[in-house]
Order: structure tokens, then C-alpha cells, then sequence
């Protein structure tokens, strides 16, 4: 069954339309990754799924369910988590509550009281790697901790859809290594899907991604596996501007 | 020790404070009136940290709700003084204390807590004035004149009676009160309403995607507030002073002051407020003795230091300091 | 009759609000610009209104020679508490500006207590007045509505036609891009914020030439309230905005206290102050952008 169905989902801005016609389906434990240069209308996609704009035409379905009016609120008990292009944890909570935050108030979160909440926590933290930083507030942590910090919250809101934002963005081959076992480790332990933007297309999301959506002002361009998508002359041309093989001749 | 014990351990400080000062009311002699003042201070600034200090968000009509418990004690012993009800009384009128100001926090709530930051703060800056011109200006509740109910009372209770319940009863129940809402501002933070509420101070869209009902949480912070002020204009206003006149209790200088306290406490602390509480009250009790006149010229730049240098306030200061060893359970 | 009266109260009402609108500009260029929000607003026009009061009584010095001394006075003051503090708060949480500027308010009020006391002082300068229909209009009313059109104007004008206002427009926009192009962020925004207390200290002046009594040092609270109902009326963030908000609010306040008066058994004056409290918060709830954003 599809997990999460986008019909033709159109959001404006005054006079500018950031997100044009889109239709998406992702299926349980998918991971797809959104492609496309800075602006091309990604993060606004996911302020719609995610239900801090509402779209001006087209529906959003989440298992089969009309969520396209649901405030975000109640759409992530639901089970969509998500991170932010700019991390924002909790600053003055810890590293732990903010985990256990994600908990208290994600899927699972009416079932589960503050102390199992906090007991989930640890096993998110462990994942991480941040054990030894898990009582710092997490406003005095490095920006890939507090990315870390972020997706640890979402899963532990066990979700069944994370929307990753701009994952690996201005992260060293390092730490985009160790990002990229994250996201695999997140899909083999916990089974859900991932729908990951990012700006280029990269070894990274070579590596992660089954399918590839390639937006380009607002608009779906390119929507196929990730192979083809690496050769696709159309996607090519979006980041590049003109034909790979002019590019060739020139070089 | 057992995890439900290990919660509430920091109200062990707060109530050795609190019984502290009271017994130091009630052995030195002449004290009762400092202690008692800075009781008040210390269950104002307990009741108005349980929202500013827990969401962040500033509210400059509190002392509304102060204004309205006020009124709820004093319509009470003045409709009902003959009705028999003995000490009960009392209880009617703090329940009709609670029950205005927290159909006033609703009212105000519904439509300011739907707003976002600053516009929250200009929604309630004249919550209070504007209450104030609607008794007067409608003739409600005796209008400009106010309600004296001394006579009354002392119909009720008899005149002994209602000379303790005056001069000491009144300042216990504010004790009581200050002791209840700190109380509950621990429960809160150990609770899921202080966690969202802590999520929601720090980044407020960030908490919706999280799946917080930030306006839910945002509401029963600030009911939770308003009945606290409620029942201490009902004590300490009412019952102490047993008369109401509106231009007295809807004054902005107890905003001013809770805010004064929370600050310096540490708003969002459970401390803060008593040692807020502390230094505001006795600074206050002795410059009106040295410097008469000059207290909020003193406090007002006070506050902007507090907030510029260390906004925290002081026992946040404390809690990192104590980060990491065994004093770290207790100050909160 | 009472056709009459409710005629003459509106035209009264009509130069009020151009002085209400030109008080409120400052507030709306302070938000507009620096997102924070002056909620010692009244205070500052208190402070106008002193100056008018102590040139006018120690010096014989007519109202009018005061707008200039108040301007200076305002922008001082502008300068002073945005250098001490707000300058340190622009990434703060919005509880910090708003505490800070409340601190603001209450040390004007304290320190304007302690130099001339609290008790109520006006001042008396007449200069004959004017009879049209259904009113009559004191010379000094006039000047202060004239007043406020001209200062009104005059910031129009600086905005949109000197570098300087232009620059600060670039600002209000897009601060990010405006730095980019080389505009000096934040020299704009000491610039806005003593430029907004200026003119408000200075509506303080042309307040008093309008209601020569009632000057005290907690004059400003009710100011405040007024201010923001006319702020919000306008946008908030616009100072055009805040003037025909003002306009507005100054037709609406003396059209209902006509009306008010006719009912038996209340208190006029109260409930109208009452109603600019109820008028703000039925704004915000249906219309917080203002009544002239078109979205």
C-alpha cells in the first residue's frame, strides 16, 4: 500500500508559484531522494507534507487518509517526523529530552509515559554516537551534532515517513560518511521511509537512494531509480545548464 | 531512593525556605509584616513563572487576574455574608476567585494565545486597564466606588474571627499558595505539559512538527497562572485588606514587580521565583525605609541588566554551576 | 442636535487622530525595521510632553519651539538605550526587547517623577480660537493638526526621496540583501530606532498643544494602548499604515463616547477607554496584518 500520495500539489507565494502541480508516491520503506538546486522549490514541498503551509490545489493522502487541511500537529503522531535544513533542537533542554520530547509527543506518544520516553531516548542517543554528550543542553553542540540530535527526535517520534531536510548539507566527506551508514542503519532497524532533499546529486545519495524525484522551479522533473537518474541528460542540464556533452567538448 | 521521590526532591529546599520564613515570622518580633510581604512576592512570582517563565511569552495584564480573584472573594462575603455558611464562606469566595479569573484567562487566552510573540504582548498590555474602565465605565460590582465588605465580614465570622482571618489567616493562605503553585510548576516540568512547554519556549514551529498542540499547552499554562493570581488577589488582597477598589487592583505595578521577581529568580526555574521573591521583597521593605520613593528606578535598570548580562537570572547561574555534582538534583 | 454634537465630536476626533497617527509612527518604524516592540511607547511621548510643559512654564517658550528640542531629546534617548541594550537583544528571545523597552518606559516615568513630581500640571497658551460649523476649534488644535501633517509628510518625503531613507527602506525589505549591497545594517537600525523614539517624544508635544492638561509622569499608559490599537490597525510594521490608523481610531473614539453618553447609567469616558481595549483584541483576532494589507 502507498505510504504517503501527493496529487498534484500546488503552493504560491503571491505571484510566485514555489511549488507547481507535484505528484509523489512513496511506499513503506522507501527511500527517495528530492533533487534539486536551491530554490527549487524542495522545502516548501515539505513545509506542505509536513502541514505548515497548506497547499492551494491537489490533496495530500497519508496511508489513505486526507491529511491535505491537518494542522502539523496532528499530522506527526500520524507518523511523519522530520529534521530541518537548520537544525533547530530544543537549546536548553538536553540532549536526552530532546530525544525523549520526540517520544512524548510522536505516534507512540499517548501510549508512552515521560520515563519510557526518556528509557527510548537512550537507545536513539546510543545510535547517534552521543552518549557521552547526552546531559549538554543542546544549544552548546557542533551543527552536525544538533543534525544528529534532530533525527534522533524524529525516530524516536517513530515515525513511518522522516523528511529529512538538506541532510549533508555543508558536512565534510567525514562526517557525510558517517550521515550516510545513519540513514542506511535508520532503514534497516527501523523500517520506515525516508524522503531525503538534497542539492546535488552526489556519491552520497548514489549510495542511499532506491528512487530519485528531480525538482526544477517548482516542478517535477525527473521522477526514476537512481541509475537512471545519474544519466539522465535531463538532470544533467538542470545542474549543469546545458548538455553534458558540450561540457565534455569544452573541457 | 525511588524515581517519583528523586523527582520532587527540589522541593525539599523550597519547603525548608518556606517554613523557614515562616517560623521566623512567628518568633522575631515585628517580623510578620516583612514575611508576610515577602510571601506575596514570592507566591506572585511562583504563579506568574509558571507562564512567562515556562512559555516564554510575556504577559503584561496579569495583574487582571489578581484584580478579578480580588473581586471574587469580595463578592462573595459581601452577597453571601448572611447566609450562614460559617467558614465556608472563605471556600465559596476562593472559588469564585478562581472561577473569574479563569474565565477571564479563557476569554483573553482564546483570542491572545492564538498569536505569536510580540503580538501576544500587545494583545494583553491593556487587559488590565481595560477591565478596570469596564467595571467602571458599566457600573458592575459597585463601579469606581468598590465593594467594602469589613462590615460583613465581620457579620460572618464575628469580629475576633474576622481580625485573624485579616491580619494572620490571610498570610498564610498566601504562604499555602506560594508552597501549591510551586508545587505545580514542578509537576508541570516533570510531567508532558513542562516538556512541551519547554519545546515550544525554545522553537515554537519546530515543536508543531514535533506534534505538539502548542496553543493546548500554551492554555494550560496560562489558566493554570490566572487561577494562582486569582486566589492570591482572593488572600491577599481580599481577605487581608477586606475591601476593592478597581483602580488598586488593576495597577500595572504588580506586573511590573512579578516580572521584576521571575527575572531575577530565574524565570523557568522552580527556585527562582522564592529567591526572586526574596530579594525583591526585602530590597523594597528596606529602600522605602532608606530610599524612599526610588525602588522601581533602582529595579527598572536592574531588569535590563538582568536581561543583557545574565538572563538566566540566579539561579539559573547556580543550576550550571552546580552541573555535575550532588546539589544538581536539588536546584531547579 | 445630537446630529450636531456627533458632527463637532468627529471633527474633533478627526485632528486627534492625525496627532494619534503621527504619535504611532515611531512605534511602526521601530517594529517595521527591528522587529521589536516599544511597549514603553507612552513613556516616551510623557517625556514630549514635560519638555513642552517645563519650556512653556520656566521659559515662556511657545509649544512650537519645543518640536525641535523634543526631536533632539527623543533621538538622544533613541541612541542611548539602543547602544546600552537593544542592539544586544536583536537575536535574543522577543520576551528580551519587550522587557527591555517596558524597563525603558518606567525609568522615563521615574525619572520625570523625581525631577517634577507626580501631581497633574498644565500649561495655558491661548491664542484665540476659530468657529466653524458645528464646532469650535482652538488656534493651538490646529497647529497641532497641521503639525502632525507636516511631520507626517516630511518622513515621507525623507523616505522616499533622500539616500538615507532609502537605504532604510532596503532594510525594512530585505535586511539580508541590503547588507549584501553594502548597506550598514546596523547603523540602520540605530538610525530607525532613535528616529522612532524622536518622533514619538516629539508627538508628545503636539499631544499637549492638543490636551493641555492631565500632564503627569504615568500619562503614557493609556497612550500605549492607544498606540498599539492603531499600530495594529494600520499593519503594525508601517508607519502610512499607523497614520490612517490613527485618523481612524480618533473618529471611532470620539463618535462611540458620543454615542456611549446617551446610555443611561454608565460611565462615558470609561467604557470608551474600555472599547479601545475590546477594538484591539477583535483586530487581532480577525485581522492581525492590519486593515490595508491586501495580503
Amino acid at each position: 500500500m502507498t505510504l504517503l500520495r501527493l496529487e498534484n500539489i500546488t503552493k504560491r507565494f503571491g505571484g510566485l508559484v514555489a511549488v507547481d502541480s507535484v505528484s509523489l508516491e512513496v511506499a513503506h520503506g522507501e527511500i527517495i531522494a528530492i533533487v534539486g538546486p536551491n530554490g527549487a522549490g524542495k522545502t516548501t514541498l515539505f513545509n506542505v507534507i509536513n502541514g505548515v503551509f497548506f497547499p492551494d490545489e491537489g490533496r495530500i493522502f497519508f496511508e489513505g487518509k486526507d491529511i491535505t487541511m491537518l494542522p502539523p500537529y496532528r499530522r506527526a503522531p500520524l507518523g511523519i517526523g522530520r529534521t530541518f535544513q537548520i537544525p533547530r533542537p530544543y537549546a536548553s533542554a538536553s540532549v536526552r529530552e530532546n530525544i525523549a520530547i520526540g517520544g512524548m509527543f510522536g505516534s507512540q506518544g499517548h501510549k508512552l509515559s515521560v520515563d519510557e520516553c526518556m528509557d527510548m531516548a537512550d537507545r536513539y542517543i546510543e545510535m547517534i554516537g552521543l552518549t557521552e554528550h547526552q546531559n549538554k543542553p543542546a544549544g552548546g553542540l557542533t551543527p552536525t551534532e544538533k543534525k544528529l540530535v534532530e533525527i534522533a527526535r524524529a525516530l524516536a517520534m517513530r515515525p513511518k515517513l522522516l523528511l529529512m531536510d538538506e541532510a549533508m548539507a555543508g558536512m565534510n566527506p567525514k562526517d557525510i560518511d558517517y550521515m550516510v551508514d545513519l540513514i542506511k542503519q535508520i532503514k534497516e532497524v527501523e523500517k520506515i521511509a525516508i524522503v531525503a532533499q538534497v542539492e546535488h546529486i552526489m556519491r552520497a545519495v548514489a549510495r542511499l537512494a532506491e528512487r530519485v524525484m528531480v525538482m526544477h522551479q517548482g516542478a517535477k522533473l525527473v521522477d526514476e531509480t537512481t541509475e537512471q537518474a545519474l544519466s539522465d541528460p535531463r538532470v544533467i542540464e538542470v545542474y549543469l545548464g546545458h548538455p553534458p556533452e558540450e561540457k565534455d567538448a569544452e573541457s | 531512593m525511588n524515581k517519583t521521590a528523586q523527582k520532587y526532591l527540589p522541593l525539599l529546599p523550597l519547603l525548608v525556605a518556606y517554613t523557614g520564613l515562616y517560623l521566623v515570622g512567628r518568633t522575631l518580633p515585628g517580623m510578620w509584616q516583612l514575611i508576610a510581604m515577602i510571601a506575596f512576592y514570592c507566591a506572585l512570582g511562583q504563579a506568574f513563572n509558571l507562564f512567562l517563565g515556562m512559555t516564554g511569552y510575556v504577559d503584561f495584564g496579569y495583574v487582571a487576574f489578581l484584580g478579578v480573584g480580588t473581586y471574587g472573594m469580595a463578592l462573595a462575603i459581601s452577597r453571601f455574608y448572611d447566609a450562614g455558611l460559617g467558614i465556608g464562606l472563605i471556600g465559596i469566595g476562593l472559588i469564585m476567585a478562581v472561577g473569574i479569573s479563569t474565565l477571564l484567562s479563557l476569554a483573553v487566552g482564546a483570542v491572545a494565545l492564538r498569536l505569536r510573540g510580540a503580538y501576544f504582548a500587545i494583545a494583553t498590555i491593556g487587559v488590565n486597564e481595560g477591565f478596570r474602565y469596564f467595571i467602571e465605565g458599566a457600573k458592575i460590582w459597585n463601579g469606581s466606588a468598590g465593594i467594602i465588605f469589613s462590615g460583613q465580614m465581620n457579620k460572618a465570622f464575628g469580629r475576633e474571627v474576622a481580625n485573624v482571618l485579616s491580619t494572620y489567616w490571610a498570610d498564610v493562605m498566601v504562604f499555602i499558595i506560594a508552597v501549591l503553585s510551586a508545587f505545580v510548576t514542578l509537576y508541570y516540568m516533570r510531567s508532558k505539559i513542562g516538556y512541551a512547554l519547554t519545546a515550544l519556549r525554545e522553537d515554537e514551529d519546530a515543536a508543531k512538527a514535533m506534534g505538539i498542540n502548542v496553543t493546548k499547552f500554551k492554555i494550560i499554562a496560562f489558566i493554570t497562572s490566572a487561577s494562582f493570581a486569582g486566589l492570591l488577589g482572593a488572600v491577599a488582597w481580599a481577605v487581608k485588606l477586606t475591601y476593592v477598589f478597581p483602580p488598586d487592583v488593576f495597577e500595572i505595578l504588580y506586573t511590573i514587580e512579578a516580572i521584576i521577581i521571575v527575572l531575577l529568580g530565574g524565570a523557568g526555574t522552580l527556585l527562582g521565583p522564592l529567591v526572586g521573591g526574596l530579594i525583591y521583597g526585602l530590597s523594597k521593605y528596606y529602600l522605602a525605609i532608606i530610599l524612599p520613593g526610588f525602588q522601581l528606578l533602582i529595579f527598572a535598570p536592574i531588569i535590563i541588566a538582568i536581561i543583557v548580562l545574565f538572563p538566566e537570572g540566579t539561579v539559573g547561574v547556580l543550576k550550571k554551576k552546580v552541573q555535575g555534582t550532588a546539589l544538581e538534583k536539588i536546584i531547579v | 442636535m445630537l446630529h450636531g454634537q456627533l458632527i463637532g465630536n468627529l471633527i474633533q476626533g478627526l485632528i486627534l487622530g492625525a496627532i494619534y497617527g503621527m504619535a504611532t509612527m515611531g512605534l511602526s518604524l521601530i517594529f517595521g525595521v527591528l522587529k521589536v516592540v516599544n511597549v514603553g511607547h507612552g513613556a516616551f511621548m510623557m517625556v514630549g510632553a514635560f519638555i513642552t510643559l517645563w519650556l512653556f512654564n520656566s521659559f515662556g517658550a511657545i509649544p512650537l519651539v519645543a518640536i525641535p528640542l523634543a526631536f533632539a531629546v527623543g533621538m538622544a534617548l533613541g541612541f542611548l538605550f539602543y547602544y546600552s541594550s537593544i542592539k544586544r537583544l536583536l537575536k535574543a528571545p522577543e520576551l528580551a526587547s519587550l522587557l527591555a523597552t517596558f524597563s525603558f518606559g518606567i525609568i522615563l516615568e521615574e525619572l520625570i517623577k523625581l525631577i517634577f513630581g507626580s501631581e497633574f500640571r498644565g500649561y495655558n497658551w491661548a491664542l484665540g480660537k476659530i468657529k466653524i460649523p458645528f464646532t469650535v476649534l482652538p488656534f493651538t488644535k490646529l497647529f497641532a493638526f497641521f503639525g502632525s501633517i507636516i511631520i507626517a509628510l516630511l518622513l515621507y518625503v525623507w523616505f522616499k526621496k533622500t539616500r538615507a531613507g532609502t537605504a532604510l527602506r532596503s532594510v525594512v525589505e530585505d535586511d539580508e540583501g541590503a547588507r549584501v549591497c553594502g548597506v550598514n545594517v546596523g547603523w540602520q537600525y540605530a538610525l530607525s530606532f532613535s528616529l522612532g523614539i524622536g518622533l514619538t517624544v516629539t508627538s508628545g508635544v503636539l499631544l499637549t498643544m492638543f490636551i493641555p492638561v492631565g500632564i503627569n509622569p504615568y500619562m503614557g499608559g493609556g497612550y500605549t494602548l492607544k498606540a498599539f490599537v492603531i499600530a495594529v490597525l494600520g499593519g503594525l510594521a508601517s508607519p502610512y499604515g499607523a497614520f490612517f490608523g490613527g485618523l481612524i481610531f480618533g473618529l471611532i473614539e470620539n463618535g462611540s463616547y458620543t454615542l456611549l453618553a446617551l446610555i443611561p447609567n454608565v460611565e462615558p469616558f470609561a467604557l470608551t477607554r474600555f472599547l479601545s481595549f475590546v477594538m484591539l483584541l477583535i483586530i487581532l483576532l480577525i485581522r492581525p496584518t492590519g486593515l490595508f494589507r491586501t495580503k
